[in-house]
């Protein structure tokens, strides 16, 4: 989907945890903004030139679940390359699918590694162009 | 007598301009530059032009004074931080690692030769130094950057180990002339002697050198010619006192390189340029004074010994002086390669003449062809030897200009201009845009001719030059912001540290859990620093581990602590 502007990082997943609590009704938001902030704290999920992908595991979910994000003011993600973030790609998956998890994410970085994907990305105008482009890819 | 004169200095002036212009065919051979030197001279001697030059004394004192300038050089850019990781694997390489190689190619040697085991061993002595200007100028120069742990071990092995392989010469010599009187304790005496005061006078030395250079008024251009007969005096002292000069000079140029002069960028750079005129003075000289027929008449024989000095005398020696740290074997294998000779062995080859021992001419000739197969078969290849061992990480130092600030009571500043090219990552964004690391400032743009500060432009061009104020160990992260695109994709941050950035101070725990890989329990609340100092014993930028299907590799570090670990996904 795409986002209205965020001021920070902890408001951008908090965010983002809101959007995905429709489709967990396991967990409250807040459950999800713990997960994805604790693995925040181990180091930062910016991925370089505007884009992150925050990710974790949780047992409360069964299949794997993804959300992208474009927030139309860039978030600060202290990425490594000082660049801030506008491209979000969340992926929750569930506990014990482990080999699935790190082959979703090791494609996904993959995929957004493309400069032309991203800039694609962006130059969609709202959240079902947004999703048909990247289905579509 | 006039004319004759003039005339040579034209023809010193030649030779000069010839030799440093033939840097850039070096550079675009890929050719060691001192091999081009080398041929130069041969090209110019008895066999050549036929120009000879055969005063042994002479020569003698050339090369000292040339080798003392050059290791005062590599002190001075000799940075204190490659201490920490390399001064005892340098140490032990630069004692037991010449030793063991002196005695394997001695026993060669007099086999090969059928000459009796002291004077194959003075040969080995001779060849059993790896080269300072050879291996400066390949750590300083080349668009090539190495995991810290083997530069640095490198760097200061070959400034180190000479002392060592005079010291072997010179006893040897000593052995030979007095004739079986075989080993005793004053030799042995004489070695600690050697190096004992060696140190000791160096670092005294460097010491009242830089309370001399802070003290004194001087107009600017003379701070770097003080440095310089400062650095002729510690050497002159310590070797008329009976300690090793060249070992004096090199702890001297490294004590002031790392403390805070007056002038510093002044003598630095002034000695940058005084150690290239030593080596092109020394090699252009070396080569004048082979005959080529002659070295090329032992060709067979001596090229077994530069094979066995390189294949195997290197690559043992490197191995059991470094048994007690932890090298990876990839590591170990890089650092034999880089068993670069030089001058070293040439200079040395001159001793038994000038101490009137048999055979002499021998010793030089071979000596030369051991050198000559060394630069050629590793110094050619040594950019690829990195890559197929794995020890470079992406470079920096693409700096047009770089000036330390001498700002009293300030932290470490530079003043770096780059210029953008077409592929940079940044050319065609705004300024604004662009975010710097922390501790860096850009002060102004060069755009043709025009200048413009911040305010005054908006946009980044190509062929923009941009200068910046930034803290010394931020460089990197700056110059890889501009750069980023220009590496080969090997070395590109992405495929080199991977995707993510763990902090050091991760728990173990939690990784595991969430990359699933297995893991010990009382590993679980470790944090990833004390497990990556567990695992490499210094960890340096480069290194990496793998954990289940994830591997780690250590990206930034600050104080000896690792802050950043890059997180490759599996692909």
């Amino acid at each position: 989907m795409c986002a209205p502007s965020s001021l920070s990082k902890k408001k951008a997943l908090e965010q983002i945890s809101q959007l995905l609590d429709s489709s967990i009704p396991s967990m409250t938001a807040t459950a999800i903004f713990d997960a994805l902030q604790s693995r925040e704290r181990l180091g930062t999920t910016g991925f370089g030139d505007g884009i992150a992908i925050p990710h974790c595991r949780l047992k409360e979910v069964t299949e794997p679940k993804a959300a992208l994000i474009r927030f139309s003011q860039a978030v600060d993600f202290d990425a490594m390359d000082q660049q801030p973030v506008d491209l979000v790609f969340v992926l929750l998956v569930p506990q014990d699918s482990n080999a699935t998890h790190l082959a979703i994410l090791a494609d996904l970085a993959e995929q957004l590694e493309q400069q032309n994907l991203a800039q694609e990305l962006r130059n969609t105008k709202d959240a079902d162009e947004l999703f048909n482009y990247f289905q579509s890819q | 007598m006039i004319a004759l004169n003039d005339q040579l200095i034209l023809f010193a002036g030649l030779l000069f301009t010839i030799s440093i212009l033939a840097s850039m065919i070096s550079r675009r051979l890929g050719a060691p530059l001192l091999l081009v030197f080398l041929i130069l001279g041969m090209f110019i001697g008895p066999e050549g032009l036929g120009i000879s030059y055969t005063n042994l004394e002479h020569a003698h004192l050339v090369g000292s004074l040339a080798l003392a300038l050059i290791l005062f050089d590599g002190g001075l850019s000799t940075q204190k931080q490659n201490f920490r990781v390399g001064l005892k694997p340098a140490v032990s390489l630069a004692t037991v690692g010449v030793l063991l190689t002196a005695m394997i190619i001695g026993l060669l040697a007099s086999w090969i030769f059928k000459l009796p085991l002291a004077y194959g061993l003075l040969f080995g002595a001779i060849v059993g130094s790896t080269d300072a200007a050879a291996v400066f100028s390949l750590l300083h120069t080349a668009n090539l950057e190495l995991k810290q742990r083997v530069g640095a071990t490198l760097e200061i092995e070959s400034g180190s180990n000479d002392p060592m392989a005079i010291f072997l010469t010179v006893l040897m010599i000593e052995w030979i002339l007095m004739a079986n009187s075989g080993f005793n304790m004053v030799l042995l005496l004489k070695f600690v002697q050697q190096m004992g005061l060696g140190a000791l006078l160096g670092l005294a030395g460097g010491w009242l050198a830089m309370r001399v250079i802070n003290r004194s008024q001087l107009s600017p251009g003379l701070y770097p010619l003080l440095a310089m007969s400062l650095a002729l005096l510690i050497f002159g002292a310590s070797a008329t006192l009976g300690g090793s000069g060249f070992l004096s000079v090199y702890l001297a140029g490294i004590y002031l390189g790392n403390q805070k002069l007056q002038s510093a960028s002044y003598i630095k750079r002034f000695h940058d340029g005084l150690a290239w005129l030593a080596q092109i003075v020394m090699f252009l000289m070396l080569g004048i004074m082979v005959i080529p027929s002659q070295v090329m008449a032992l060709a067979l024989p001596a090229l077994l010994l530069a094979l066995a000095l390189i294949f195997i005398a290197r690559p043992l020696a490197v191995v059991i002086s470094l048994l007690p740290f932890r090298f990876a074997w990839r590591e170990q294998a890089f650092i034999s390669w880089v068993g670069l000779r030089g001058a070293v062995p040439i200079i040395l080859a001159i001793f038994p003449a000038l101490a009137g021992v048999n055979n002499s001419e021998l010793f030089f000739n071979l000596a030369f062809f051991v050198v000559m197969v060394s630069l050629v078969l590793q110094g050619w290849t040594i950019p690829w030897a990195a890559r197929l061992t794995k020890v470079e990480i992406p470079p920096r130092n693409q700096a047009l200009q770089r000036m330390e600030l001498d700002l009293p009571n300030q932290p470490d500043l530079e003043l770096s201009g780059y210029r953008l090219t077409t592929d940079s990552p940044v050319v065609g964004k705004t300024w604004p845009e662009l975010r710097l690391p922390k501790g860096a400032k850009l002060l102004f743009c060069l755009r043709g001719n025009g200048l413009m500060n911040v305010h005054e432009f908006t946009d980044l061009q190509c062929d923009d030059q941009l200068y910046f104020v930034c803290a010394s160990n931020r460089l990197g992260e700056l110059e890889r912001k501009l750069f980023q695109q220009q590496l080969p994709s090997r070395l590109s941050e992405r495929s080199f540290f991977g995707e993510f950035t763990i902090n050091g101070n991760a728990r173990l725990g939690e990784l595991a859990m969430l990359y699933g890989f297995e893991l010990a329990d009382e590993l679980q609340d470790c944090c990833l620093h004390d497990y990556l100092q567990q695992r490499f014993g210094q960890p340096v930028v480069g290194d990496s581990i793998k954990l289940g299907e994830i591997e780690l590799v250590v990206r930034d570090m600050r104080m000896g602590q690792c802050t950043k670990v890059g997180l490759k996904l599996p692909h």
